[in-house]
């Protein structure tokens, strides 16, 4: 019964956004909005659930030792964002403020910083050209490389027509096929769950 | 502690990127097309024509996307624009006010008459269609907390059919929401400004006229740097992103010619 309920329920919202996607008249941008209002309060519950499940994870981690400095940062961070921001407020000069523009802030930079060294353990280690396929994209890779640089463009002022041709020609068909892919997918998928084919959403029966 | 082979490569980075900086090479960057073509559109525009920021970022691609969006407000305001800015995504809302208070600053722009941050939105497909329809609505207060109806650069904002074009400032996928939404009732005109590895992402919308320009990654920073004639993070990123660039090619030229020579061994054995 409830599977069922929820399969209608999926039904009727998802033939109503299809329908107002297509239809200019205000009523149907309404319909959006107020949908997408509800979106958000549904996405706001579900960020509480994913917040109570770090907590629980790493209290319960914790308590049996593993790994116990990282996991007191993590619940500490946890706890002072949401402090800070309770009593000090959000404002542009407040502590919340101030703690994600000089702690998160760099620190995100940082780690996302540290892709250039395991780009280079890659390039060391795993980009051979083993057959010609691979061979092929290595050298565009390697033209790519050098054009995006100051120095190869300046050196050979070819190489960045020849890298925006492959970005231009092959590279672009390729996204467009793969946009086209994801499209198509989409679409199947999401007619199989509003018509009820495709359950796995729903969780196993019990 | 073990070293292994991808601890000297670590270290070979860190001392190739380290030195070029240290030595400080200035390369000069020619401009491409796409570089130009935002340029001449900004350029174009006349003088308090109203424009849209939308910092569509997370704070993890700031190194690449602060000198980016630095060399395009400084450019808007130079021009004497009217900059509009909002984020969609709640870590931008900072760094999006910051960056504009900054470039306003350096050319004198007053907040509120010259520019306004209306702060952060969630939910932005909702807050594209809303937007479209009424700005006010969307955002009833500034990111500082004034009433919409105060702010004097507010005052001919009604739609985004009022604004000349949205900036998009992203790291992801939002820009793709301005052109589905934005674009359907409103003709809006958007402008990218995306990091690197995103510029391929966006290349078919480029193509196909649904976006009007797009400037991508550091590369793209040097260049609108070297136009607007000002030296900013893109041409110092710049050179540590080439020091990196030839390091991994001639990391990728060692690995395979130890490949083809590990391999002939074993074939002659």
């Amino acid at each position: 019964m409830g599977r069922t309920f929820a399969v209608g329920i999926c039904f009727v919202f998802g033939v109503l956004m299809f329908v107002q996607y297509f239809s200019p008249h205000p009523a149907a941008r309404t319909v959006h909005r107020t949908v997408s209002e509800y979106w958000q309060i549904i996405f706001a519950f579900g960020l509480l659930i994913g917040v109570v499940a770090v907590l629980r994870s790493n209290l319960r981690q914790l308590r049996w030792g593993s790994d116990r400095p990282y996991r007191l940062v993590t619940l500490c961070g946890l706890a002072a964002m949401p402090i800070l921001a309770l009593v000090w407020g959000r404002g542009i000069d407040s502590p919340f403020m101030w703690m994600f523009e000089n702690v998160q802030a760099p620190m995100q930079s940082t780690v996302f910083a540290l892709l250039a060294f395991f780009v280079v353990s890659a390039s060391v280690r795993g980009f051979r050209a083993r057959s010609v396929p691979a061979a092929i994209l290595l050298v565009s890779a390697l033209l790519i490389l050098l054009s995006r640089s100051a120095l190869g463009s300046a050196v050979l002022p070819q190489l960045s027509d020849t890298a925006e041709w492959i970005r231009n020609t092959p590279s672009m068909s390729a996204r467009r096929a793969i946009l086209i892919g994801i499209g198509l997918g989409s679409l199947t998928t999401s007619l199989r769950v509003i018509l009820g084919i495709e359950q796995t959403w729903l969780g196993r029966r019990s | 502690m073990n070293v292994e082979t991808r601890h000297y490569a670590f270290l070979g980075l860190f001392v190739c990127v380290g030195l070029v900086m240290v030595i400080g090479l200035r390369p000069g960057v020619p401009v491409t097309a796409d570089t130009q073509r935002m340029f001449a559109y900004i350029d174009s525009l006349p003088g308090g024509s109203t424009l849209m920021v939308s910092f569509d970022h997370e704070a993890s691609s700031l190194p690449e996307i602060q000198p980016l969006a630095l060399a395009l407000l400084r450019h808007a305001f130079s021009k004497g624009h009217k900059l509009v800015g909002v984020a969609f995504l709640a870590e931008g809302t900072v760094i999006g006010y910051r960056l504009m208070q900054k470039a306003a600053a350096e050319y004198g722009r007053k907040y509120g008459q010259d520019y306004v941050y209306l702060g952060f939105r969630p939910q932005h497909v909702a807050a594209i269609l809303t937007m479209a329809e009424s700005v006010r609505e969307a955002f009833p207060q500034d990111y500082l907390g004034h009433d919409y109806n105060e702010i004097e650069c507010l005052r001919t904002v009604d739609s985004l059919g009022d604004v000349a074009a949205v900036i998009s400032i992203a790291d992801g996928s939002t820009t793709t929401y301005w052109m589905e939404y934005g674009q359907s009732p409103e003709r809006l005109l958007v402008l990218a400004v995306v990091t690197a590895a995103m510029v391929t992402t966006y290349d078919p919308y480029l193509a196909s006229g649904q976006m009007h320009a797009m400037v991508g990654g550091l590369r793209g920073a040097a260049e609108y740097e070297r136009l607007i004639n000002r030296s900013g993070g893109g041409e110092r990123g710049m050179l540590a992103q080439s020091a990196a660039h030839f390091y991994v090619i001639a990391m990728i030229v060692v690995g395979n010619v130890v490949y083809f020579k590990a391999r002939r061994k074993r074939a002659a054995s």
